[in-house]
């Protein structure tokens, strides 16, 4: 790994943004004016730089500020551990695939070949019209609804179990193409001949000798699924299929901006997409070295052998 | 090559049929039993015997693989099961009434992404020598336009619109009160299709932009650079030509991500097409509709990855009689673009 300035400027960015979703109960906490759920229709629609709301509030009086620092908890939660799961999905499916090879594999990749030719946004509108919040509710035993603070009135962070799983669902296919093709790869090498030579085992195969090898570009993919969940969980919001008014995030905060717009208010919008975009940013400086061609070589003709 | 063209085509059939699969799983993992939407009551008011009636009448009593038959012929009608749910009417009725709106915007975003995607590459790739100042300042603002939502910087131009240039036209396929003209469609179809199109040029454009400068360090290019030509004429009339063509299996490649945007693009804009009816059938809990569509756009999108490779096989004589998939040899790495 080099060090290029880019790539440095996105990893600051995304540590501060982790330190902003960390650190939010204590910057907004409840009971001050920044936090997030109070609605105050007296302060509705006020600009930047008011008294108290430094980002102005939205069409109910929300602050802005609080709001964006909640909703990057909810929003990076969604795409930190939505990106880990399909990455460890994808990575465990592509590879065991690659490895096992034959029909097993055939069809395994055809399963990923044919979820990939669905569009990302409508499978998630699909799998999320089945794996509803109140259906969930019904099903989940009441231990784990415990847990995450479901109760009559408020389904409480399940909504935010649902996001992950739809997200996670659409997206270790893609983590699942690129790991199947860098173990293909990775197989054709001598010292893996030399390991089945003395006799090594499948599974210590995988984890001694594939997986190894396969990590940089794994490492690199994991990265790059985190800003496509922030847009899923964005894009999800905005449908009104999120994470609900419940917990702050900025798919929320951009459905609820079309209500503010109207009344004038484009800061209410601005917020959030902002937000978004320093993530994605962030994660795109990242992987930027993924974009430049010796890397893309490396991802394309990896994938090719 | 017309061999190789059947080939691929019948390797597609088999795409279609997973994901119609896929979808009639979805469709049987519904909460819920069919028979209560349909009734619109709890099965549990009725009579046992009414309730069986109707399970068979449907077909729901039948074997699974009877059962995706009869889903799949309810489509145009001949069966209950992939009926919407709204106003049971047969789903390729609905879904064909909005098709051609999605696939005009899905078309022209395509078609504005390549142009400008191409020019913008081509501005960097050529303003990379020397200090490139220029270049470096191209490359930020593609990786900025890259990493901001198109639907969000929709909203921002919808305002901007509104407030100064009123004239144009923001919302819906026609200005209310006055009927569908083709004029007036194409006018409304312009902000849609550049903010569906606005990642993905940018995209293209860093993409081109890669492959010219990995395309630079060839030896063709030093040769033809002894010989004496001139920096635009190696990069317009060598360069370009090898380095285009990858950029057509990537514009292939581009629809999944083009369709799945327009399903956003076109709830902001309020466009009449497919993805507005997806959005409208999940809040409606209208699954025959919604899993059709996934079907719909599972077709749309592997015929048009069919039409990428029959075309890059075209632009390409090297490739014309290989039987390997080009989209697997040198240009897997646009996989990740999508």
């Amino acid at each position: 790994m080099h060090s290029n300035p880019t790539t440095v400027f996105g990893a600051i960015l995304l540590v501060m943004l982790a330190i902003v979703a960390l650190t939010a109960p204590w910057l907004a906490p409840s009971g001050s004016s920044l936090y997030p759920l109070t609605v105050d229709l007296s302060i509705a629609n006020c600009p930047p730089g008011t008294n108290g709301h430094p980002l102005g509030t939205d069409h109910l009086g929300r602050d802005l500020l609080g709001q964006a620092v909640w909703g990057a908890r909810a929003s990076l939660a969604v795409g930190i551990l939505a990106a880990g799961i399909a990455v460890t999905i994808g990575t465990l499916w592509g590879s065991l695939g690659a490895l096992v090879g034959g029909v097993v594999d055939t069809v395994m990749m055809r399963i990923v070949d044919g979820m990939l030719s669905i569009p990302p946004l409508i499978l998630l509108l699909a799998l999320q019209s089945i794996v509803s919040t109140p259906a969930l509710a019904e099903v989940l035993p009441s231990p784990l609804l415990g847990i995450l603070r479901v109760t009559n009135w408020s389904y409480g962070l399940l909504p935010l179990v649902v996001v992950i799983f739809v997200v996670s669902a659409t997206n270790w296919l893609e983590a699942a193409r690129l790991s199947h093709a860098q173990v293909l790869s990775i197989k054709q090498q001598e010292f893996v001949a030399a390991a089945q030579a003395i006799g090594l085992a499948t599974t210590g195969m995988l984890r001694r000798h594939i997986l190894p090898n396969a990590a940089g570009v794994i490492i690199v993919e994991a990265t790059l699924l985190v800003s496509d969940a922030v847009l899923m969980e964005a894009g999800l919001g905005y449908l009104g299929l999120g994470l609900g008014p419940g917990i702050p995030s900025w798919g929320g905060m951009l459905a609820s901006a079309q209500m503010s717009l109207i009344q004038g208010n484009w800061w209410a919008a601005a917020v959030p997409g902002m937000m978004i975009t320093a993530t994605v940013l962030a994660v795109n400086l990242i992987g930027e070295s993924s974009l430049t061609p010796a890397r893309s070589r490396h991802r394309g003709y990896a994938a090719a052998s | 090559m017309f061999e190789l063209i059947v080939r691929r085509c019948v390797s597609a059939v088999p795409l279609v049929f997973l994901v119609s699969v896929f979808a009639f799983i979805l469709i049987k993992a519904v909460p819920g039993d069919p028979v209560d939407v349909l009734l619109g009551t709890s099965e549990k008011d009725l009579p046992p015997v009414q309730v069986a009636a109707l399970r068979h009448e449907i077909g729901l009593d039948q074997p699974l693989p009877k059962q995706y038959w009869s889903w799949l012929s309810g489509w145009w009608g001949a069966g209950e099961l992939g009926r919407s749910y709204r106003d049971g009417r047969p789903v390729l009725e609905v879904i064909g009434e909005r098709c051609p709106a999605t696939i005009a915007l899905v078309g022209s975003a395509l078609v504005v992404a390549s142009v400008l995607g191409i020019c913008l590459g081509l501005l960097m790739a050529a303003t990379s020598s020397g200090i490139g100042v220029v270049s470096r300042t191209l490359v930020v603002f593609s990786i900025f336009l890259y990493s901001t939502p198109g639907f969000w910087l929709a909203f921002l131009v919808i305002f901007a619109v509104g407030r100064w240039l009123p004239w144009i036209p923001v919302i819906g396929l026609h200005s209310p009160g006055q009927p569908v003209t083709l004029g007036g469609a194409l006018a409304h179809l312009i902000l849609p299709a550049l903010l569906l199109a606005t990642r993905r040029a940018a995209k293209i454009a860093l993409f081109l932009r890669a492959l010219v400068m990995d395309e630079m360090t060839r030896d063709y290019v030093l040769v033809a650079r002894s010989k004496g030509l001139s920096d635009t004429v190696v990069l317009v009339k060598h360069v370009l030509k090898n380095s285009l063509m990858p950029v057509v299996a990537l514009l292939g490649l581009s629809l999944p991500a083009l369709l799945g945007g327009s399903v956003l693009i076109e709830t902001v804009f309020g466009w009449p097409g497919m993805g507005r009816l997806a959005v409208e059938a999940t809040f409606g809990r209208n699954y025959p509709l919604l899993l059709s569509l996934v079907v719909v756009y599972g077709v749309m999108v592997v015929a048009a990855n069919l039409l990428a490779d029959i075309l890059y096989r075209l632009v390409d004589p090297r490739l014309r009689d290989s039987v390997d998939d080009p989209m697997l040899t040198g240009t897997r790495a646009v996989s990740r673009a999508v």
